[in-house]
């Protein structure tokens, strides 16, 4: 037994060590940085002291329009990008199921190409699509009589989702792909037996059975979006868009610390966004069990 | 006790950890400190254009100093957040690039120290007064200047000649030559509002007399309602309004596109931007000129656009040579020379008797000849004495610089963006626990 203990012990030291450093860590120090806040007197030059906030910069964070506006944003862009997501990659993930093998393993392959490219690089290179002058796709938007600005504030939104579908749309499709695939072969003779064709099929035997694929995914894609930073910070450095330095909770926070110099306010906002993103998560996830659980017994 | 032994272990391990990732924080950047009889090792940090040539020509002419640069992005493009972090840390580099703005924002912050004792007030006589002032926060000296910056006119002199386009010496002068360009080419425009950059359109504002930041006797008064600045706020709203200038990033591929392409003939910059058109478009040399930037009412007034200071970080135990460091590079005649002869910098030094060295550096080739330096001492002695930048630059300048992107024809207006940059930067002086009015 105790034997047993020092081995565990000793393969779990590696774990322990990291998540300490690198998480236990690094959060003990936000959640005491942003109990703190620098004061100065006079006319500011002689230096700053640390005085203890309390929950100053939390109450600070929360009563700034520009930190709530950012959770507008947030849901602005789960509502566009959700059903977009969703539905793109699941219609392409059923037309892959029912093409040509060689075909499909071509498109599985094109499609999950621009995952691999990193979220910074795919900002960049559609930072330059969108550019008026330079980008093609817009000169020859205007050929065709539609005018975007995809820096205007209408256009921010739209800008921002056109990017994350691009880079997660192959990886998601691949997820229900591979659901669609271990899906019971002879459920689906069962199907054409009965004389359904391809769509009912598709509408009748494939969805539904794709559901626990399909809340997985829409789950892990509302909380990859609280964590929305990378590619608005791209738009909103040095292109002139309407996306601000304070657009998402994140960048609220990167901004607080980066371009105002204020740690406490930024630690605070870090905190609010992560304790948002941990009961999303938890509450998400007790939906889904409780409704698995009524499943089962009514089964 | 009635913790497992496991969990013991565990817990021990976890210390250990983050004891030593907080001492991996601390220290460094001061190895020089346990020996003083060896050579002095400093570390410098900047980003501007030049500034390696000048650390290699100063390491090879002396012994008792070394200097190990590091170059960083610019200051607003991550450079600034990096000496902050660095200086929170405990290892910051003991000599830091700092823009005039964005100095009392550092003062303020504790971040650097003075450095009265060692630049003294003999050194100060040999700069422009203007440059010392922007340096000189609550009585004492924190930084040394580097350059001045004051306002030019950069032009395309073929383009202007081909459309018969008269340069502009008055900002309604400017309005109807950009109104002719236009005319003479519907792609092209005389010049370019960088929504992305406020400090170029405070210039504006500075050069018009306004005074945003004023510091009284222990409280501050922001005033970006005044005459001045809403003449320069209508003014630039007009021309957007009226589609007479690109509204494009600064120094963004479109921006460099338009100029290589011939769509854009102007450039509202500073000294230091005739060295940036000369490193970016090579092939256009010969067909460049500079000129005043144009006034209100004719007569030389400049503000003034960026410019470079040196600073000591707080924790440097080696002050004196840092300061001597930055000393050499902007008041002797080889620092000078260095970095100008690197042939990327065209910048105007804050000290006076330099400006003949930089002169004879620069290769004025790009600008078919023209004596550019004698343009920018003219617009030197004629930069506004009023202006001084506040401790909150880093507030001020991203609101406004948000509210930019956001200005669109019937939206939100450049007056607006200001209103919000006022705003922000009274709550932040308040936030921090300082008095102010406005």
């Amino acid at each position: 037994m105790k034997a047993r203990t020092r081995a565990a012990a000793l393969l779990l030291t590696p774990f322990f060590l990291l998540f300490t450093a690198v998480l236990v860590v690094p959060i003990g120090y936000a959640v005491w940085l942003s109990l703190f806040t620098e004061k100065q007197s006079g006319l500011g030059f002689g230096g700053a002291e640390t005085v203890f906030a309390g929950l100053g910069n939390y109450t600070a964070a929360l009563g700034d329009r520009a930190f709530r506006e950012g959770f507008g944003v947030l849901l602005g862009y789960c509502l566009l990008y959700l059903p977009l997501l969703l539905g793109g990659a699941l219609g392409l993930a059923l037309l892959l199921d029912t093409a040509l093998a060689r075909a499909r393993r071509f498109f599985q392959l094109a499609l999950f190409l621009p995952h691999a490219v990193p979220g910074i690089i795919a900002a960049l290179i559609w930072v330059y699509l969108y550019t008026p002058q330079l980008s093609p796709v817009v000169q020859a938007m205007e050929a065709g009589g539609i005018g975007f600005d995809f820096f205007s504030p209408g256009g921010a939104l739209p800008s921002v989702v056109n990017i994350a579908l691009w880079e997660w749309l192959g990886y998601n499709l691949i997820i229900f792909y591979a659901a669609l695939q271990a899906i019971d072969r002879s459920v689906l003779e069962a199907a054409t037996v009965d004389g359904a064709g391809a769509w009912r099929t598709a509408f009748s035997v494939k969805i539904p059975l794709l559901r626990g694929s399909l809340t997985m995914v829409g789950l892990f894609t509302v909380i990859g979006s609280l964590q929305l930073f990378t590619e608005p910070l791209i738009l909103s450095r040095g292109t002139g868009s309407a996306v601000t330095s304070t657009w998402t909770p994140n960048m609220y926070a990167y901004s607080a610390a980066f371009d105002r110099n204020d740690y406490g306010l930024a630690a605070a906002a870090s905190i609010l966004l992560a304790l948002t993103a941990a009961l999303l998560s938890f509450a998400v996830t007790r939906l889904a069990a409780g409704k698995k659980d009524r499943k089962e017994r009514t089964a | 006790m009635s913790l497992s032994r496991t969990t013991r272990v565990i817990a021990c391990l976890a210390t250990v950890t983050a004891l030593t990732s907080l001492t991996a924080c601390g220290g460094g950047g001061d190895d020089a400190a346990g020996k003083p009889d060896g050579p002095v090792t400093l570390t410098f940090w900047g980003w501007a254009k030049g500034t390696k040539d000048v650390v290699d020509a100063f390491n090879a002419s002396h012994t008792g100093i070394k200097v190990k640069f590091e170059e960083i992005p610019s200051g607003t493009a991550g450079g600034y957040a990096k000496i902050s972090n660095a200086v929170k840390a405990g290892n910051a580099p003991d000599l830091v690039s700092i823009e005039y703005p964005s100095l009392p924002e550092f003062v303020s912050s504790g971040a650097l120290q003075d450095i009265g004792d060692a630049f003294t007030e003999a050194d100060r006589a040999k700069f422009l007064p203007q440059a010392i002032d922007l340096t000189t926060l609550g009585g004492k000296n924190w930084a040394v200047p580097f350059d001045a910056a004051p306002q030019a006119f950069f032009y395309r002199k073929d383009l202007f000649e081909k459309y018969k386009v008269t340069v502009p010496t008055t900002w309604d002068e400017f309005r109807t030559a950009a109104e002719q360009v236009r005319k003479a080419d519907a792609k092209a425009r005389i010049a370019t509002f960088f929504p992305d950059d406020p400090t170029t359109f405070e210039a504006m504002a500075w050069q018009a007399g306004a005074q945003w930041f004023k510091a009284g006797e222990d409280s501050w008064k922001i005033d970006t309602a005044d005459a001045a600045t809403t003449r320069v706020t209508a003014y630039w709203q007009g021309l957007l309004d009226d589609g007479l200038v690109h509204k494009n990033a600064s120094f963004s591929p479109e921006w460099t596109g338009s100029l290589k392409n011939g769509t854009t003939l102007g450039y509202l910059g500073a000294s230091w931007g005739a060295g940036v058109l000369k490193g970016t478009l090579p092939e256009q040399s010969g067909k460049w000129a500079v000129a005043p930037v144009p006034s209100w009412d004719g007569k030389p007034a400049s503000g003034m656009l960026g410019g470079s200071t040196f600073a000591v970080t707080k924790d440097s135990r080696n002050k004196a040579a840092a300061v001597e460091f930055a000393k050499w590079m902007t008041t002797t005649e080889e620092g000078v020379k260095a970095r100008i002869a690197s042939g990327t910098s065209s910048a105007f030094p804050a000290a006076t008797a330099l400006r003949p060295t930089a002169k004879k550096a620069f290769d004025a080739s790009f600008y078919g000849g023209q004596d550019i330096y004698a343009l920018f001492e003219t617009a030197g002695a004629s930069i506004g004495k009023n202006w001084s930048w506040g401790p909150t630059t880093g507030t001020t300048n991203t609101t406004i610089k948000d509210r930019f992107g956001a200005v669109t024809a019937g939206g939100p207006t450049l007056a607006d963006a200001v209103k919000a940059g006022h705003d922000a930067t009274v709550a932040e002086l308040t936030r921090r626990g300082l008095k102010v009015e406005g």
